[in-house]
């Protein structure tokens, strides 16, 4: 049926039809061994075994048999009825039920054995040509055994026969709540069976809730984790990823948050088919921020569902209308679904079901949980948890892009810790809280994480007016950060401070450019002067020169009357004074 | 010792032993009727043996799954006894006779 059974070693497996269960134990129940269901009674032993035939009958065509020690058949039909497979559980289609209880008309009158038993099942099976059995009740029959060793002898003669069979025989038996056999001797059917699964169910407030777990497949890897299962109409399912495996396409798209801003300070919006968690104490408009997210969806056309919890669809639609969004014209339109679900009134395995049934009904592109923490009402348990993780898991494995906001406790309303450890494993990670400042509270919210996407680091003001949901820049002053009325207080300073600081610097413009004015009229004057004096010293030097050529033209003259040796006198008495 | 007296009134039985051919509690079982029928040699018996190893069919038909088994189906209200009838009070109690002194 797929790759896992050929990668099973040893036996030989047969897939089970209990969704999620073949991904547990590698491809399904052992063939020609025997399976021995542990469980409590109402934990779904008989379902999950009925589930077993049905499905061989309906999708491999393999028959089946059911023999019932504990109630007759025409009960079984009766309370089969409510599933979906009720109508394969009947001889026309491959399944044959046997009645086998020993009813209280019957006496005892000493020893007996399953031989007998075993010698009518085997020729009913191959009347029929069975490949599947399920002994159901064992503990009923064993009981009327007279010791513990009865107890185990027959025990060994089924498991015999199963092996010589070749069928895939599934033996349930009522177990005590720690999941071990409470029939004196039995304990011995867990040791030597080839696959033991224990169910078990647990009340948590007023709530069941069930789980399954291999507890031994024979020479085989199993996962030996208890898994938490529901049962619907379909019956048993194993509920969320049960697989360690994670492989989920990833998308590069981006699509709005919804908020302008919230899309800038992640750089683009939040990518297609990734999970977003949105923690914080009660009316930090966590709500606000998946209704703008659900209504941006609806408004580019795509098919969201809005799961809210507690909260009716009119209640919803009348609150967000209050900041400005028209939920009831998405869902006249077709594009917005609003559901809502009772938090406490089911388990949270019977809620991810729930969800899971809108999903594969609606088909849609965006999904909304308001709060995701109503999941966990029970308390902090690893059960709501998983569920949370189920769901979230479920909307990314069909490529749908999730917002879930989550309450966090009022005990620590700073704190970021989210009882749902579901932050781990969201892919955007955003945090409001409230910040009591100058007598007024405001709305706070910081992006903790943001997988592949760069993200501002920065707290923003989350404000909440009649047109929907915007962001504002905080200021820190001081390492404190300042919203709301301090916050405009501190913008209007600043736009202030602003003005001043452009008036001050158009006057030193202008000083400067009257000082430079100033300069260069100075360094023009001065040029002027400097020409000014090159002109008279330049005249002053030609007037000297002309002077000069007088004076000697007189000394020659006065040499020449004298007589005089030219070197020695002239020099002396030609220098003007 | 005489046989008691309501023997003679008693109404013809009609039984079948479902047994798995010659496993040990059906050994028994057959040995314990035999026993008992011999001690009230009175008692008109139609005894039928089924021996579910061979006519695992019967089973089915019959709803009888577990050997060794006694049925009375005459007369009614039909009753059922399992076991190998080591349990002597039981089996006269099905067969209709009082435990003789012995």
């Amino acid at each position: 049926m797929n790759r896992r059974s050929t990668r099973a070693s040893g036996t030989d497996r047969m897939p089970s039809g209990v969704p999620g269960f073949d991904d547990i134990t590698n491809g399904g129940l052992p063939r020609g061994a025997l399976t021995v269901v542990l469980g409590a009674a109402g934990t779904g032993k008989t379902v999950f075994a009925l589930q077993v035939l049905a499905s061989g009958a309906r999708e491999h065509g393999e028959p089946g048999i059911f023999v019932a020690f504990e109630e007759n058949g025409a009960h079984i039909l009766a309370n089969l009825s409510a599933f979906e497979w009720a109508d394969s559980v009947i001889p026309e289609r491959g399944v044959h039920l046997l009645d086998a209880q020993l009813s209280q008309a019957v006496e005892h009158g000493g020893a007996f054995d399953l031989i007998g038993l075993l010698a009518v099942v085997k020729a009913k099976a191959e009347q029929v040509g069975a490949r599947r059995i399920v002994f159901d009740g064992i503990d009923v029959l064993l009981g009327y055994l007279e010791s513990a060793s009865r107890v185990r002898q027959e025990s060994f003669r089924l498991r015999d026969w199963v092996h010589e069979s070749g069928l895939a025989a599934i033996v349930t038996a009522k177990a005590d709540a720690l999941g071990n056999a409470v029939q004196p001797g039995l304990e011995l059917l867990d040791f030597m069976a080839d696959c033991v699964v224990a169910m078990h169910h647990r009340v948590a407030h007023g709530i069941a809730l069930r789980f399954l777990r291999v507890v031994k497949y024979r020479g085989a890897a199993h996962s030996a984790n208890e898994f938490p299962i529901t049962i619907t109409h379909a019956g048993v399912e194993i509920a969320g990823n049960t697989t360690v495996e994670m492989s989920y396409p990833a998308s590069a798209e981006r699509i709005s948050t919804g908020v302008e801003r919230l899309d800038a300070m992640l750089t683009g919006g939040y990518y297609r088919g990734s999970s977003v968690l949105v923690t914080g104490v009660p009316g930090t408009a966590k709500t606000s921020l998946a209704a703008a997210f659900a209504e941006a969806a609806a408004k580019r056309g795509e098919k969201t569902l809005y799961v809210s919890f507690d909260e009716s669809p009119a209640q919803i639609v009348r609150n967000v209308s209050s900041i400005g969004m028209s939920f009831s014209e998405h869902i006249d339109s077709g594009m917005l679904h609003l559901r809502s679900l009772r938090g406490r009134a089911e388990s949270p395995e019977a809620h991810v079901a729930r969800i899971r049934s809108l999903l594969s009904e609606l088909q849609p592109k965006n999904l909304v949980i308001d709060p995701l923490s109503a999941l966990s009402q029970f308390g902090n348990e690893p059960d709501a948890e998983g569920a949370a993780l189920q769901v979230i898991e479920l909307a990314k494995r069909a490529g749908i892009t999730t917002v879930a906001t989550s309450l966090v406790g009022n005990a620590a309303p700073l704190s970021e810790q989210t009882p749902l450890n579901v932050s781990a494993i969201a892919d955007t990670w955003m945090h409001l809280t409230y910040l009591n400042q100058g007598g007024e509270r405001n709305r706070t919210l910081t992006i903790i994480k943001a997988r592949g996407t760069g993200h501002s680091n920065q707290v923003r003001e989350l404000v909440l007016s009649g047109t929907g949901v915007t962001l504002a820049d905080v200021y820190a002053v001081g390492g404190e950060v300042l919203m709301g009325t301090l916050r405009w207080e501190k913008e209007n300073e600043a736009r202030k401070a602003r003005t001043a600081a452009h008036n001050g610097a158009v006057l030193r413009q202008k000083k400067a450019a009257v000082a430079l004015a100033a300069t260069s009229a100075r360094i023009d004057d001065l040029v002027r002067q400097r020409a000014i004096q090159e002109a008279e010293l330049e005249r002053l030097q030609i007037d000297g020169a002309a002077e000069a050529g007088h004076r000697a033209d007189e000394t020659d003259e006065l040499l020449q009357r004298r007589d005089a040796d030219p070197e020695a006198d002239v020099r002396g008495n030609t220098v003007p004074s | 010792m005489t046989p008691p007296a309501a023997a003679a009134t008693l109404p013809p039985l009609t039984l079948r032993l479902y047994i798995a051919s010659e496993s040990p509690n059906s050994v028994a079982a057959t040995k314990n009727l035999y026993a008992a029928l011999a001690r009230h040699p009175a008692l008109q018996v139609n005894l039928e043996v089924v021996d579910l190893l061979r006519d695992p069919e019967r089973g089915i038909r019959d709803g009888v799954m577990f050997t060794p088994m006694l049925v009375r189906s005459e007369p009614t209200p039909e009753r059922r006894l399992l076991g190998s009838l080591g349990n002597r009070s039981a089996l006269l109690s099905l067969l209709g006779v009082e435990e003789s002194a012995p």
